[in-house]
């Protein structure tokens, strides 16, 4: 006991725990930082750059450490190359993590919904921003209890830097043991050296995590009380200002009239011609050809695969076309003039010039950024809003949208109702032209379906936006539609005033559909 | 947001850096010998000597490194008083090399089978570290010998496996050996010799450096060790009671000092220092201070690979 504490306290080992700090140091920060570059190169589209990054990995991961460092330190020189023992050690040590650092920032990268880049890419923002506010918040939070861990393993590693003549605690603790004989007593007191280090580590790594844990961001800092969580919606929300079904219609038979005339008069906002769309072998969209002119309407209905969303999609080009072209006034989104294809930077400006907005089915909130945060990132991010002139902006939309009260909630604390008008408020806050909604709610519970309704509802009829809506909610579509588009396996079938297609259809298809949701809803 | 979360990065950096910079300023590179009096006077003022460093400036005033496995006690280890200094025969015997011919000697320790690459490398200027010139390892270095070899064979006290060297009586024994040492052949081949006589084997166990060598012994891992007779008896004596030297045996090698291959300046230069060393009693006198009872000094001769 006596001579373990003389161990414990004996400069020389102390003295070695610096020099196992700087190649764990070394090894550590190397290894990140290589890491980082390994994962980007193993993301990357480009399959040389992608290729690179798995042959290095195939190598450093599959061989052992041992030999990478009698590598470093005896087989460079012959190169030229020398390294002292402790940068050869550094080297070979970060070398090696940085293949493990590499695969905890990609899986960390790939665990990001990617509906979230989805919406980020839809509301305007450039690929660069993509990563910096939406990505790479969340990948790095879901990746530091791994990188606690790789710490820890570095640290650990670097006690085989000992073979290559680095004198840190281990090769201090093995020559001290051959010196006097007094093995157990020095190896004991080494370990229990390491154990303190590595607690240490692991006390840092668990620090951390508590700081950035969303659960505890949501309530304090940028939360507030949350007694609006029981509180009633307010605003447009139907159970603060029930709108009665017979109100509604009368008001819009009167205004029916005048309002068809008016989109009729108005300019085309927006031209599909020849749209073609195949994923695989699968034809989706098979030749549509759409005309929307501005403050127009327009619900798209149609059984599941008939190609519905892939339009929207194909309209914001999140996806490519391999056909036909889609031209917003003059803008064709993703592509050149010519038709080539147009690098994403290039397309996020488009999407801002041509003013498409989108409201995704799962709602695609970003989940490390409260309610407010969400609705303020087309501001911020895309269009350079002062942070506090965005929030207040952000406040504004959320209160449009009766959800005032939830400002500071994040996410996870909101029902899908209120994330859903969330989302409807991120993308007003860009000022589209166009807004598509992309079946907005069907994925929700029946009893919050009515909330989101009129929210759309009071801003076809009130603020003239031009709208594309991929629904099933017939008696909605009839409300709010200008136009009713029917398509079925990737062709337009039938389309019209909601009275001629859904009271009159025509097209076989057209009628077993409609008969079939109308026996759903009644 | 990622803000926020490069703060902390950014102060994990920060104190990766200061640990750097820290250990960098703080000098602990272990054991350069740097005592500024000489501590061979006589010899560093001897004829010889003095002819020996006007004859190679390209020595005189640098510092080389002399490769070694610091775990051999009385040859080379470090010093349990001051565990920043390496001490023993060879260490001094490098230090009155390098006072003879005007170099400060530096200390790189690294595994005993690391010793060879480490000096082809160029990380290293030489070896002394009680290692056996073969023409083996003549194929990675020059060798200069300066004693003979005698090995002793460890065995738990009481030799209960009635081990008498390395004959018949290893067969269906576990010899622990360092890796890279020249008894693993030896031992190697008696193995051979046991399987053809329908003898048990005899095996052998592969550590780092003495130090597990002899745990292996004391925790009935393996039954004999075998090396340099010094080292051997330095252990029984550290252990008594519990460890015995079996037998010693004379092997048909010599202790050499290893220098880059086809060197002829500082080859020349080591073996002139060398002579001298031995001429003036200097290598007796060591020998006795660090109790090496069996250390025969050979005459400096050369074992390269032609």
């Amino acid at each position: 006991m006596g001579s373990f504490l003389h161990y414990l306290s004996m400069p020389y080992l102390l003295d070695g725990i610096l020099i196992t700090l700087q190649a764990t140091a070394l090894g550590f920060f190397g290894g990140f930082a290589l890491g980082l570059l390994l994962a980007g190169m193993a993301l990357s589209r480009n399959r040389v750059v992608s290729g690179v990054a798995r042959t290095y990995s195939v190598i450093f991961r599959g061989t052992p450490l041992v030999l990478q460092l009698v590598f470093v330190f005896t087989a460079l020189p012959h190169a030229g190359i020398v390294l002292s023992p402790i940068m050869a050690a550094g080297v070979a040590l970060a070398a090696n993590e940085a293949t493990f650092f590499a695969e905890i920032f990609r899986s960390a990268v790939i665990g990001v919904d990617k509906g979230q880049t989805d919406a980020a890419r839809a509301v305007g923002l450039r690929p660069g921003t993509v990563l910096r506010r939406i990505v790479g918040p969340q990948a790095a939070r879901a990746a530091i209890p791994a990188i606690g861990s790789e710490a820890v393993s570095t640290m650990k590693n670097s006690a085989l830097a000992s073979i290559i003549a680095v004198p840190e605690l281990t090769l201090r603790s093995n020559q001290l043991a051959s010196a006097t004989f007094d093995y157990f007593s020095i190896f004991f007191a080494s370990g229990v050296m390491y154990l303190v280090l590595t607690g240490a580590i692991t006390g840092l790594q668990l620090a951390i995590e508590r700081t950035f844990d969303l659960s505890r961001v949501g309530k304090r800092g940028r939360g507030r009380p949350s007694e609006a969580s029981t509180a009633p919606v307010e605003g447009t929300a139907p159970a603060a200002e029930p709108v009665t079904a017979a109100r509604v219609n009368g008001a819009q038979v009167a205004s029916a009239v005048s309002r068809a005339e008016a989109v009729r008069r108005a300019r085309v906002a927006l031209t599909i011609t020849g749209v073609h769309k195949a994923f695989a072998e699968h034809e989706v969209l098979r030749g549509i050809d759409m005309e929307i002119r501005k403050g127009e309407v327009v619900a798209l209905l149609g059984p599941s695969g008939s190609g519905k969303s892939t339009l929207l999609r194909l309209i914001n080009h999140l996806e490519t076309l391999d056909a036909g072209t889609i031209s917003f006034d003059g803008i064709e989104v993703g592509y050149r003039d010519g038709g080539t294809a147009l690098p994403e930077r290039e397309v996020a400006r488009q999407r801002v010039q041509a003013g498409v907005g989108m409201v995704f089915q799962h709602f695609n909130l970003f989940g490390h950024l409260t309610a407010r945060e969400n609705v303020a990132v087309p501001l911020r991010w895309v269009h350079r809003v002062p942070k506090d002139e965005a929030l207040a902006e952000a406040d504004r939309l959320l209160g449009r949208v009766g959800l005032s009260a939830r400002a500071h909630a994040l996410p996870r604390q909101l029902s899908g109702g209120q994330q859903q008008r969330v989302g409807i408020a991120r993308a007003l806050a860009g000022r589209p032209q166009v807004l598509l909604l992309d079946e907005p709610t069907s994925a929700l519970d029946p009893e919050l379906v009515q909330e989101v309704l009129e929210v759309v509802r009071s801003l076809a009829l009130d603020e003239g936006l031009t709208m594309l809506i991929a629904t099933h909610q017939l008696g909605f579509a009839r409300e709010v539609a200008d136009r009713v588009v029917f398509m079925a396996e990737g062709r337009v079938l039938e389309q019209g005033s909601p009275q001629q297609v859904l009271d009159n259809p025509q097209h076989p298809t057209a009628v077993r559909f409609l008969r079939a949701v109308h026996t759903v809803e009644v | 947001m990622l803000n926020r979360l490069l703060r902390p990065a950014a102060l994990l950096a920060a104190a990766g850096a200061i640990t750097l910079l820290a250990s960098a300023c703080g000098g602990s590179s272990p054991a350069s010998s740097t005592s500024s009096a000489p501590a061979y006077p006589a010899l560093a003022s001897s004829p010889a000597c003095t002819q020996l460093r006007s004859q190679n400036p390209n020595l005189a005033g640098k510092t080389l490194t002399n490769a070694i496995n610091p775990h051999t006690p009385g040859y080379e280890s470090i010093s349990v008083s001051d565990p920043t200094k390496y001490e023993g025969f060879d260490v001094d015997l490098s230090e009155a090399l390098g006072e003879c011919l005007g170099f400060t000697v530096s200390y790189l320790p690294v595994a005993f089978d690391a010793l060879l690459p480490t000096l082809q490398s160029g990380q290293a200027n030489f070896i002394i570290s009680d290692i056996y010139a073969t023409k083996d390892r003549a194929a990675s270095a020059d060798f200069i010998t300066y004693s003979k070899v005698f090995d002793g064979v460890l065995v738990a006290a009481g030799n209960p496996k009635k081990i008498t060297g390395i004959d018949d009586s290893l067969c269906g024994t576990t010899t622990a050996l360092n890796k890279g040492f020249v008894e693993v052949p030896l031992v190697d081949a008696q193995n051979t010799k046991c399987g053809s006589e329908g003898k048990p084997p005899a095996q052998t166990a592969l550590f780092d450096n003495n130090a597990d060598c002899v745990q292996a012994i004391l925790s009935g891992r393996a039954d004999a060790y075998i090396n340099d007779v010094n080292t051997v008896n330095r252990f029984v004596k550290d252990q008594s009671g519990k460890l015995a030297n079996a037998s010693t045996l004379h092997l048909p090698y010599s202790i050499g000092i290893g220098v880059p291959k086809g060197q002829l300046p500082i080859r020349n230069a080591f073996t002139a220092a060398l002579t001298q060393i031995q001429t003036s009693g200097l290598q007796t006198q060591l020998a006795q201070k660090w109790q090496l009872d069996k250390s025969a000094i050979q005459a400096p001769s050369l074992v390269t690979a032609s």
